[in-house]
């Protein structure tokens, strides 16, 4: 028993590279997941992206503006409202608040706000925390100013004509009354403060099921490549590769078979996988159809590249194995297939950006919750970036397979 | 047929082959011949294009294989060390796909697949897969896969490894066969008989390096040698010490004593005398006319189990 005990001790020691990833994997896979999901319970590290648009530019929505800023959970930056229905429609900021002209007017005239909420419709749950940060401010700074006009302006109307003394005391007395009338407030809020708060597209699907759909599509797909790319290991341990090397078959023509295989997989895998959510979940497929096929495939394209690419990187079957499962894991977090990434901190978001699952979802929720067209360049970015992820990977892959591979095999 | 000139093949600071050459006739049965490690799967690789030789030249059927790659594949069947099939097809799917990437189809590829199917007695279990196969059925595949192409040459590495002596003697049968025919062979392997039997010529390789090379009748007078004594003892003798004593070539593999002889009738007596003497009690003794073995031995100075 200690002789087959001291063996397989043994054996697995030699393989250093697989011990190595075998004691850095939980370690790196813990420090990933913590940093992801910190992000959620730690208010200072993680800022909610405000998009401000003040077309109004007066002293009063300045001051609510300035207000707004001061608040540490948000993270405001100014611009027109064209760009920033531009930068939510790309999916670069959830929301924007609209100061309309005749805001400040509306104010001093207690009138209805021409304000609104313009959000990036695949972030409704980051709205919803988004709303709470912002109520407790705008309200609050908005709402006092327009209590202090109505006051006024009921005073000057109820007690013309009293000396400046006296009303500037009744009116202090109406304004406690006010403040303390939750009727008074909340009729404010209600119907003159009310913000109209929109997605900048319609809605037509559940969020919960496209990120579920498209982030677990994803990660499963990357097992499944990765899989595939271990059988050319396979392949060399049984020899089989070799003799395909004897053949007249150049290793480029022997790696693309494979690749294009890979890709086909990929493609039937992921057409199951939204097919099985249409019909079960009623995710709307048909009229989205050609733009569906396209990141399909561009994601079937990255992912077949990022299989071969691990499978060339390492030389066991054992070290695939080991690393596939760090760098599939650490991906879909940083990527947003196990938990949305407007959960997680900022420079977490942006790290998601090299990770094949961030652009794929990104690109699926153009096309199902943003609704933007297959011509649109911000959906072609996305696509573009994941042909490039696929490009950039095969070569890479082919290139070291040609040159460890082979020459093992 | 076949051209070698002075090649090597380096990996990192190893050199496998250091500055071979040899020719090989057409229809000629080639035997590369020597211990693990010797250089002949490498050779064999150089020579079925794998990669190229670091230096030197190589020439197929008049061709330089550094500049007719595919051309030369195209000429050449070779049957692998490993059992490189597919565990999970059956046999008859095998042989179609490794006939199908050198170009056959169609009729042509499933006459040529019955054909070899039949030649190698595995026709009738040709349904099963492969992972159902004894290792000399799944030996005997792993050849047939190589003449799906009819080539010219075909090498053979290490083609018997793991099999029972009945398939040995199968196979044996199987690649005279394909000489008779014509084909031009070369056949690596590290047991003497193998190559005493099957080769026309035979090369002995070691670290690397052809040490002889010629028919068996030529090493044997290259090597000057004429019988082998074999002592075996009841326990392991001491090399150093018998050597010293008998004054001649030795080799110990365990508990055995291997001697070359000129006069084996004369050395008999010193050797059973000298084991005696030193304390080593002889369990039988054999005399050996020479062979490949003991020219292996002469030529290299260490037996081929070593």
């Amino acid at each position: 028993m200690f002789t087959i005990l001291k063996k397989e001790i043994r054996s697995f020691v030699k393989d250093r590279r697989a011990v190595m990833l075998g004691i850095l994997m939980p370690i790196i896979l813990i420090s990933v997941f913590s940093l992801a999901f910190g992000g959620i319970n730690s208010k200072e590290n993680r800022k909610n992206p405000l998009l401000i648009c003040d077309e109004d530019k007066s002293a009063t929505s300045m001051k609510v503006i300035t207000g707004l800023d001061s608040v540490k959970s948000l993270d405001l930056a100014t611009t027109t409202t064209d760009s920033a229905l531009h930068l939510i429609k790309s999916g670069k900021y959830p929301a924007a608040l609209i100061f309309h002209k005749g805001f400040g007017d509306s104010v001093n005239q207690i009138k209805h706000l021409p304000w609104e909420m313009k959000y990036d419709a695949s972030q409704s749950v980051q709205m919803g925390m988004m709303q709470q940060y912002l109520a407790q401010s705008l309200f609050g700074n908005v709402g006092k100013i327009m209590t202090e006009r109505m006051v006024m302006r009921n005073a000057q109307k109820q007690f013309a004509g009293m000396d400046s003394l006296s009303m500037m005391m009744a009116t202090i007395q109406m304004k406690k009354n006010l403040d303390a009338s939750s009727k008074g407030m909340d009729d404010l809020q209600q119907n003159i403060m009310k913000m109209q708060s929109s997605p900048i597209e319609k809605e037509t699907d559940n969020q919960g099921i496209v990120q579920a759909v498209a982030g677990t599509a994803v990660m499963m797909l990357m097992f499944s490549l990765t899989a595939m790319g271990g059988r050319i290991l396979e392949e060399k341990e049984n020899g089989t590769l070799k003799r395909l090397l004897y053949s007249p078959l150049t290793s480029t023509q022997i790696l693309s078979g494979k690749m294009i295989c890979a890709i086909l997989y990929a493609t039937v895998q992921l057409l199951i996988m939204f097919s099985f959510s249409s019909l079960v979940f009623g995710l709307v497929l048909i009229p989205k159809i050609l733009a569906v096929l396209v990141v399909i495939l561009s994601t079937a394209f990255a992912c077949s590249g990022f299989g071969m690419f691990l499978a060339a990187v390492v030389k066991s079957r054992e070290q695939l194995q080991s690393l596939s499962t760090l760098a599939i894991l650490s991906m879909s977090v940083i990527g947003g297939s196990m938990v949305p990434s407007f959960l997680m901190p900022s420079w977490m978001q942006s790290v998601g950006h090299v990770s094949i699952n961030y652009w794929s979802i990104q690109a699926f929720f153009d096309i199902f919750w943003r609704q933007i067209p297959i011509t649109d360049p911000i959906y072609l970015e996305k696509v573009g970036v994941l042909l490039v992820f696929g490009a950039v990977l095969s070569t890479i892959a082919f290139r070291l397979f040609k040159k460890n591979v082979t020459s093992m095999a | 047929m076949i051209e070698v000139k002075n090649i090597t093949k380096n990996y990192g600071k190893t050199q496998a082959v250091r500055g071979i050459s040899f020719s090989i006739k057409d229809g000629e049965c080639y035997g590369l011949l020597g211990p693990n490690g010797a250089g002949k799967s490498t050779t064999i690789n150089m020579l079925s294009m794998l990669f190229p030789p670091n230096s030197g030249q190589i020439t197929i059927n008049g061709t330089d294989a550094s500049n007719a790659n595919a051309a030369v594949k195209q000429i050449m069947g070779i049957v692998p060390q490993e059992i490189a099939l597919y565990d999970k097809f059956t046999a008859w799917e095998n042989i179609l796909f490794w006939g199908s990437i050198y170009g056959i189809k169609g009729k042509q590829l499933h006459d040529k697949a019955e054909e070899l199917l039949k030649w190698v007695g595995l026709f009738d279990r040709r349904k099963e897969k492969i992972n159902s196969y004894s290792g000399g059925m799944k030996r005997r595949i792993n050849i047939a896969c190589a003449l799906l192409h009819s080539p010219k040459v075909v090498l053979l590495d290490e083609p018997t490894v793991g099999v029972d002596p009945q398939s040995r003697n199968l196979i044996f049968e199987l690649i005279q066969q394909l000489n008779k025919e014509g084909m031009t062979i070369i056949y690596t392997t590290h047991y003497m008989e193998e190559a005493e039997k099957l080769c026309n010529r035979i090369a002995i390789m070691d670290n690397g390096q052809i040490v002889a090379q010629g028919t068996l009748d030529e090493l044997k007078q290259q090597s000057a040698v004429t019988d082998m004594i074999v002592v075996d003892f009841t326990q392991a003798p001491d090399e150093k010490l018998l050597a010293e004593k008998l004054k001649s070539e030795i080799s110990v593999f365990e508990n055995s004593l291997t001697m070359l002889s000129s006069d084996s009738k004369k050395d008999l007596t010193r050797v059973v005398t000298t084991c005696t003497d030193a304390g080593f009690e002889i369990n039988r003794i054999d005399i050996q006319k020479g062979n490949l073995e003991s020219v292996f031995l002469k030529m290299t100075g260490k037996q081929l189990r070593d």
